[in-house]
């Protein structure tokens, strides 16, 4: 089998080959490494790979395999993980310049990396993301991460090689982590799927990241099967993390269909209308409403008039988190190693009086109560992932000159994904077009605390109606192109 | 509210954080005036609510989904 006839395949439809013996662990994980080598000195998606090691394990899965030890859906699969969750054999940069390299000795393997290897996924290495996983960054010390559609846009952030190295084809899925929006960002600009779980229903244990109320890790992948598969895998209560849910997983892939009837649907007004909201961006989102319609879904309008406090809410709740820890942590000591974007954010964030932060956790908890009435009402929100197309890298920096720039710099791209970090709600990018410049669109799927199954369904439905998830970057093109 | 570089020095003393340079200056104040003055905003619109709430974390859901 040629690697054009798999490369792009979902990692649901990789592993069907793998299981018949169709494809080998062996040739899959050898043609991403290939790829790595040739095109990642461009995208800079990665900032450790051992190949070696990935291709002894993807030796012993294909001797599993052909024994008849097959683990899963996910054994034989390469996989990256962002470099802010700790993998045994790999250092955690963090995507710093602060860390001495002795500091970024992992000392065990995050849970999800313990999960997927118990299902048999491969890891490859660890991905490039913005400064400690804080969006921001403007001086990328492990080189700058390009669009795999255009080298010249942003690829979001903050698990930004978590979001290209899928949609380039240089592994089958990755582990991201969203504190505001660090994997549906990634996803919507670079093409693919990616779910931002119910906090709780994945162990943060291993992770290095300081916003107690809102980390979560989540998946990208090529398809919204692949990700109910991943999220079965890596799901379910671990005694390392206090906050992991005990709730029993569904068995999510096996509650995917086709058909919507009986789904109530509901646009957040304030979101998906707002002047912000550019035309190309609104095109695509009213289109896709038309095929939930079509599939059965009732689509209706809801009013959250409190989700435009999302964004300010929480800067002064988790980034006071982070700071917090930050100060008693190099910010005092080291702060010219960050990047400028990083300190001056967590600066501003150190300076937050706790009598503001308290008051704004009480708003929270209002915004979040209003998010969760309409939740009652229906079964799943939706709006557009991002207001705008991938911006250039150059646009999108958080150069902050004047105040003319706090909105295009701080809000924007955040605007969409904050009320559901905030109410820490499921919520899941798809694709849903591409803008006149050759660059993807996506819809945002939020639905209830542990309501991923809902989740999966409408966007799994939307994705067999529509062709985009299908559509895949020809990178001796794109790469080909400069500014 | 509009924090002046003069009130950001003194914070930045107090919270222990002397390398923070000059040219970092304006780009921390207008951060933080961002989000004091989305503060008073908030409080504007909401606040007989949020004197009604209580500042628990969402961590751990347990709503009746």
């Amino acid at each position: 089998m040629a690697v054009n006839d798999f490369i792009y395949m979902t990692g649901s439809e990789q592993a069907r080959l793998l299981k018949s013996g169709a494809l080998s662990p062996v040739d899959l994980m050898r043609a991403s490494l290939e790829r790595i080598d040739h095109y990642d000195p461009k995208l800079r998606a990665w900032i450790t790979v051992n190949a070696d090691q990935a291709m002894a394990k993807a030796r012993v899965a294909e001797q599993e395999i052909s024994a008849g030890k097959y683990r899963g859906p996910l054994h034989g699969l390469p996989f990256g993980v962002k470099d802010q969750m700790h993998a045994l054999g790999f250092p955690t940069t963090l995507g710093t310049r602060v860390l001495d390299p002795h500091e970024t000795v992992a000392p065990y393997d995050a849970t999800v990396i313990s999960k997927l290897a118990d299902a048999g996924a491969i890891l490859i290495g660890k991905q490039n993301q913005h400064e400690w996983g804080k969006g921001g960054t403007i001086d990328f010390p492990f080189g700058q991460p390009r669009n795999p559609w255009h080298p010249d846009y942003d690829a979001s952030s903050s698990s930004t090689g978590s979001g290209i190295a899928p949609a380039a084809g240089l592994c089958s899925f990755a582990i991201g982590e969203d504190t505001g929006g660090s994997v549906r960002g990634p996803a919507s600009c670079n093409g693919i799927v990616g779910l931002r779980p119910t906090f709780g229903r994945v162990s943060r244990h291993g992770g290095v990241m300081s916003g107690y109320s809102s980390d979560t890790f989540g998946p990208l992948a090529r398809s919204v099967e692949d990700i109910a598969a991943i999220m079965e895998a890596i799901s379910g209560h671990d005694p390392k993390d206090v906050l992991c849910s005990p709730r029993a997983v569904p068995k999510f892939t096996s509650e995917l269909s086709g058909d919507l009837r009986g789904i109530k649907l509901a646009v957040v007004r304030e979101i998906a209308y707002s002047d912000g909201v550019e035309s190309e961006v609104a095109a695509a989102f009213s289109a896709s409403l038309d095929v939930l319609r079509a599939l059965g879904a009732t689509v209706e309008e809801v009013s959250l008039p409190y989700a435009k406090w999302a964004v300010p809410l929480q800067m002064l709740t988790t980034d006071a988190d982070v700071a917090s820890w930050f100060l008693a942590n190099f910010l005092r000591d080291r702060y010219m190693r960050f990047d400028t974007g990083t300190r001056t954010r967590l600066a501003a964030s150190a300076l937050i009086p706790a009598s503001v932060y308290h008051r704004a956790m009480r708003a929270r908890t209002v915004v979040r109560a209003q998010v969760l009435d309409a939740m009652r009402k229906y079964d799943a929100l939706l709006t557009p992932t991002n207001v705008t197309p991938p911006r250039l890298i150059s646009h999108a920096a958080e150069v902050l000159g004047s105040s003319d720039d706090v909105i295009p710099k701080l809000i924007r791209r955040r605007i969409a994904h904050y009320p559901f970090s905030l109410s820490n709600v499921p919520a899941m990018s798809v694709p849903n077009g591409f803008s006149k410049d050759g660059l993807p669109l996506a819809l945002q799927i939020a639905s209830r605390p542990f309501g991923e199954s809902t989740v999966f369904r409408v966007g799994h439905a939307y994705e067999q109606a529509t062709p985009w998830h299908t559509r895949h970057p020809d990178l001796d093109k794109t790469l080909a192109v400069t500014e | 509210m509009d924090v002046s570089i003069e009130q950001l020095k003194v914070l930045l003393e107090l919270q222990g954080m002397k390398q923070v340079p000059a040219e970092d200056m304006e780009n921390i104040a207008l951060r933080l005036t961002t989000w004091l003055t989305a503060m008073e905003k908030i409080e504007a619109e909401m606040s007989a609510e949020i004197n009604a709430s209580e500042p628990i974390p969402p961590v751990f859901p347990r709503e009746e989904f």
